[in-house]
C-alpha cells in the first residue's frame, strides 16, 4: 500500500522572478522513473515540502503537454512559501501528488475559452492555457483577462506577450495602480468587459483569483449570459493533507482537496450558503 | 449466533495468557479513580491486571488514540533518507463499549475512504475487540446510545460481546476472528445452555430500558436535510461556547488533524496532531482570509458535519451517542442538548 504522506525529492533547475514576492521554480524529480511516470492534469496541485518548514499546497503551473519537469509559481506569504523563496538552483524540494480534480479539458474541445485571473490566480490557469495552445487546432478563440495590483505584480510577463501573438488569442491586462509607462487598462479585472466582447456562445470560462475578485467576475459572467455549468472556478481553502483526511478544507460535505479545487459555479451553488464566500 | 460462557474470575487469567501474543488495551483504574483505556505493560502485567475494572464505569476518553494518536510522527528524514514511522502491533481491545466500537468502525471507514491512511490502517490491521457494555448507564444525563442505535448491545458486526449474567459472562461470538480467539484460548471458556442465553436476553432488555435520555436522531437528521436549523440557535450556542475544543478531543469520531515539521538534532520529523474545526485558525489562510472566522459558523460546522454531512456521505450519523461532549464541556453544551433544542 502506497503511503500517500511520503514526499519525493526533486531538484530545482531554474528560478524565475515574477515580482517582488513571487517566483516560478522549475523542478525535476530525482528519481528518473518518477520523472517519466508522474502524470497530471491541468488544475491539479502538489504538496511541496521544505524540510523543517513544512508543507503547502501549490498548483502545478506547467502544462502536462510539456513533459519531464514541473513548474510552480509561489508567492511568499508565510512559513513554507518564504522557505521556498530562500532556495537556490540545485537545492531539493520534496513533492507528493498530484492531487485534486482538474479543469475541464477534453470537454472544452472545439469551444471558445475565456480565462479570467487575478494576481496569483493565473498560475493554475497557465497549465490549461499552455495545454490548449499546444493543441491549438482543437479550440476556438482563446481570451485571457488578467489583473494585478500593479504592473510589477503581473506573472509570466514574457509569456503574456507570446500568448498575445498566437492567432485567435487575445490577452487583456489591467492593474489597480499603474506605474510609469503603463499603457494598459486601469481598474479591476471586470473593467476589461468594456474592452472586448465577452460572448457565452460555445464558450467555457475558467476563473481563479482572490474570493472578492471571483465574486465580481461570476456576476459579470452571469450577466453576459454564461450558464453556471460553463463557469469553472478553482477554490482555495486552507489545506494540510491534500488527500481528504485532515478536514481543514471542508465545505459542506465536500473536501476542496479531493472534490475540488475546481468546481463549476453550478456545483458551488449547491454548497451551503454560509460555508461559501461566493 | 454462537455463544459460550466465561467465569468472571477467569477474565484476568485469560487476559494474562493472551498478553503473550497481544498488546492488551483495557479499562484501567488510574490515580484519582478515573478509568482510561491503557495498554497493559507486559513487564508488570500482574499489577496492571488488578487495576482492570469490570464495572460499568464512565470512561472519559474514547479509545480513538489507539489508532489515531493525539500526536504522532509520520516520517523522519536523516541525511536525505526518509524513514516511515508506521506502527503495527497485534491489539486486543478488552472492555470496549458498543458505541465506542461503532465509533471505531466509523473512523475505519473514513480512513479507508478514497486515499488510504497508512498510519491509521496499519494500527488496525490485527485487531480483536471484546465488547462489554454497561447494564446501567454510568451517567444517566449524558449516555444516549439507544437513541443513536449504537448500543448498549450489538446484534452483528462485532468480534466478541460479553453479557453480564451474574457470576459469569455470556460470550457472544460475532466473527471468524472472534471464533479463532475463543478456540485458541478454549480452556477459559465453557459451553453455555439455553437458559443462560435466555438470561442474557433479559439482561439486555433491562439494560436498554435503563437508559433514560431519549434523543430524536431521525428527526434531527430530517431537519438538517431540509431547511437547516435557524441561525439563531447556532448564534446562541456560539455565545456560550468558549471554543476550547474539549468536545472534539473526547469525541470518538472527530478525526481532523494538523501537520507540522520539527527539527531534532540531525533529523527532520513530520508530525500530525489533533486539530479542530472550532478553532479560529483551522480555516485561516495565509492571505488572512478565513471562511469560518465568525464564531457561529464554527459552532454550526460541528453539528452539521456529524448529523447531516456524515449521514449524507455514509448513511450513518457521525455521532455515536457517547455523551462525552456534554460531560467535558465547561459551559454544558453537547450533541444531545443541541438535538433536544432543534427538535423541541
Ligand atoms: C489548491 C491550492 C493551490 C494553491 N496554489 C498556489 C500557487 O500556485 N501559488 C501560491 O503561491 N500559492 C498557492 N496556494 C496558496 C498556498 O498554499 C498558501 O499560500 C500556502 O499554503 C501558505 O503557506 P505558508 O506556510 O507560506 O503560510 P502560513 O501562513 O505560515 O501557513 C502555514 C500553513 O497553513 C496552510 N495554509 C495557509 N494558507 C493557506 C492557503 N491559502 N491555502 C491552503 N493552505 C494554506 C498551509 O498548510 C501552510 O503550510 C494554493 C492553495 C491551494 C489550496
Ligand atoms: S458528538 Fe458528542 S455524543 Fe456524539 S459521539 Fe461525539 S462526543 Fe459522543
Ligand atoms: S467543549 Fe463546549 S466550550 Fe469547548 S469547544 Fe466544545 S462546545 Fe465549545
Ligand atoms: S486538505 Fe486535508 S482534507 Fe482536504
Amino acid at each position: 500500500m502506497k503511503n500517500e504522506y511520503i514526499p519525493y525529492p526533486a531538484i530545482i533547475e531554474a528560478i524565475q522572478t515574477e515580482s517582488f514576492d513571487t517566483r516560478t521554480l522549475k523542478v525535476r524529480f530525482k528519481d528518473k522513473r518518477l520523472r517519466d511516470s508522474f502524470d497530471y492534469k491541468p488544475g491539479q496541485f502538489v504538496e511541496i515540502s521544505v524540510l523543517g518548514a513544512g508543507e503547502a499546497p501549490i498548483s502545478i503551473t506547467s502544462s502536462p503537454s510539456r513533459k519531464g519537469f514541473l513548474e510552480f509559481t509561489v508567492r511568499a506569504v508565510g512559513k513554507v512559501t518564504k522557505a521556498i523563496h530562500k532556495l537556490k538552483v540545485g537545492d531539493t524540494v520534496y513533492l507528493r501528488g498530484p492531487y485534486g480534480n482538474s479543469f475541464p479539458f477534453e470537454e472544452a474541445k472545439n469551444r471558445n475559452l475565456l480565462f479570467v485571473a487575478g494576481g496569483i490566480g493565473l498560475p493554475p490557469l497557465r497549465s490549461v492555457i499552455n495545454m490548449a495552445f499546444d493543441n491549438r487546432d482543437d479550440f476556438g478563440n482563446i481570451k485571457i483577462l488578467y489583473g494585478a495590483k500593479a504592473p510589477d505584480e503581473l506573472c509570466f510577463k514574457e509569456e503574456l506577450k507570446i500568448w498575445q501573438g498566437i492567432p485567435q488569442a487575445e490577452v487583456l491586462l489591467t492593474v489597480d495602480k499603474p506605474a510609469n509607462g503603463w499603457k494598459g487598462n486601469i481598474g479591476v479585472v471586470t473593467t476589461l468587459w468594456k474592452k472586448t466582447e465577452i460572448s457565452p456562445k460555445d464558450a467555457i470560462a475558467y476563473v481563479c483569483g482572490p474570493p472578492i475578485m471571483i465574486k465580481f467576475v461570476l456576476q459579470k459572467l452571469l450577466e453576459s449570459g454564461f450558464k453556471p455549468d460553463n463557469i469553472y472556478v478553482s477554490l482555495e481553502r486552507y489545506m494540510k493533507c491534500g488527500i481528504g483526511k485532515c478536514g481543514h478544507c471542508n465545505i459542506g460535505d465536500k473536501f476542496a482537496c479531493i472534490d475540488g479545487p475546481v468546481f463549476s459555479f453550478g456545483q458551488i451553488k449547491e454548497l451551503p450558503d454560509k460555508e461559501r464566500e461566493i | 449466533m454462537k455463544s459460550a460462557l466465561i467465569n468472571k474470575s477467569d477474565i484476568r487469567l485469560l487476559l494474562k495468557e493472551a498478553s503473550r501474543e497481544w498488546n492488551i488495551y483495557a479499562p484501567l483504574e488510574v490515580q484519582g479513580g478515573d478509568v482510561n483505556f491503557c495498554c497493559l505493560p507486559k513487564e508488570n502485567i500482574k499489577e496492571a491486571l488488578n487495576r482492570v475494572t469490570l464495572d460499568d464505569k464512565w470512561i472519559p476518553v474514547p479509545p480513538k488514540d489507539l489508532f489515531f494518536p493525539q500526536l504522532e510522527s509520520l516520517f523522519e528524514i536523516k541525511k536525505n533518507k526518509i524513514e516511515e514511522t508506521v506502527e503495527y502491533s497485534k491489539k486486543l481491545l478488552f472492555g470496549i463499549k458498543a458505541y465506542d466500537y461503532q465509533g471505531i468502525l466509523f473512523s475505519d471507514e473514513f480512513f479507508k475512504r478514497t486515499f488510504q491512511d497508512n498510519y491509521y490502517l496499519s494500527r488496525t490491521k490485527d485487531r480483536l475487540v471484546i465488547i462489554k457494555s454497561c447494564l446501567t448507564p454510568p451517567r444517566q444525563n449524558a449516555c444516549f446510545c439507544t437513541s443513536a442505535k449504537t448500543g448498549p448491545f450489538l446484534d452483528k458486526d462485532f468480534d466478541i460481546q460479553l453479557v453480564d449474567i451474574g457470576e459469569a459472562y455470556l460470550v457472544e461470538i460475532g466473527s471468524k476472528r472472534g471464533e479463532d480467539f475463543i478456540l485458541k484460548y478454549k480452556r477459559f471458556f465453557k459451553l453455555c445452555s439455553n437458559s443462560e442465553v435466555d438470561k442474557a436476553l433479559t439482561v439486555k432488555e433491562k439494560a436498554v430500558d435503563s437508559i433514560e435520555l431519549k434523543i430524536d436522531f431521525s428527526r434531527a437528521v430530517e431537519l438538517m436535510k431540509g431547511k437547516e436549523p435557524p441561525e439563531e440557535i447556532y448564534k446562541k450556542i456560539a455565545q456560550r461556547c468558549i471554543h476550547c475544543g474539549g468536545c472534539i478531543y473526547v469525541c470518538p469520531t472527530c478525526t481532523c488533524f494538523n501537520v507540522f515539521d520539527d527539527k531534532e538534532n540531525e533529523a527532520m520529523i513530520r508530525y500530525r496532531n489533533w486539530d479542530t474545526c472550532v478553532f479560529e485558525g483551522f480555516t485561516r489562510e495565509a492571505s488572512g482570509f478565513n471562511p469560518r472566522e465568525t464564531k457561529w459558523l464554527r459552532a454550526s460546522r460541528r453539528y452539521e458535519h456529524k448529523l447531516w454531512y456524515d449521514y449524507k456521505t455514509t448513511g450513518k450519523s457521525g455521532c455515536v451517542g457517547c455523551g462525552r461532549c456534554l460531560t467535558s464541556c465547561p459551559v454544558e453544551l453537547g450533541m444531545s442538548k443541541f438535538i433536544q433544542e432543534i427538535t423541541a
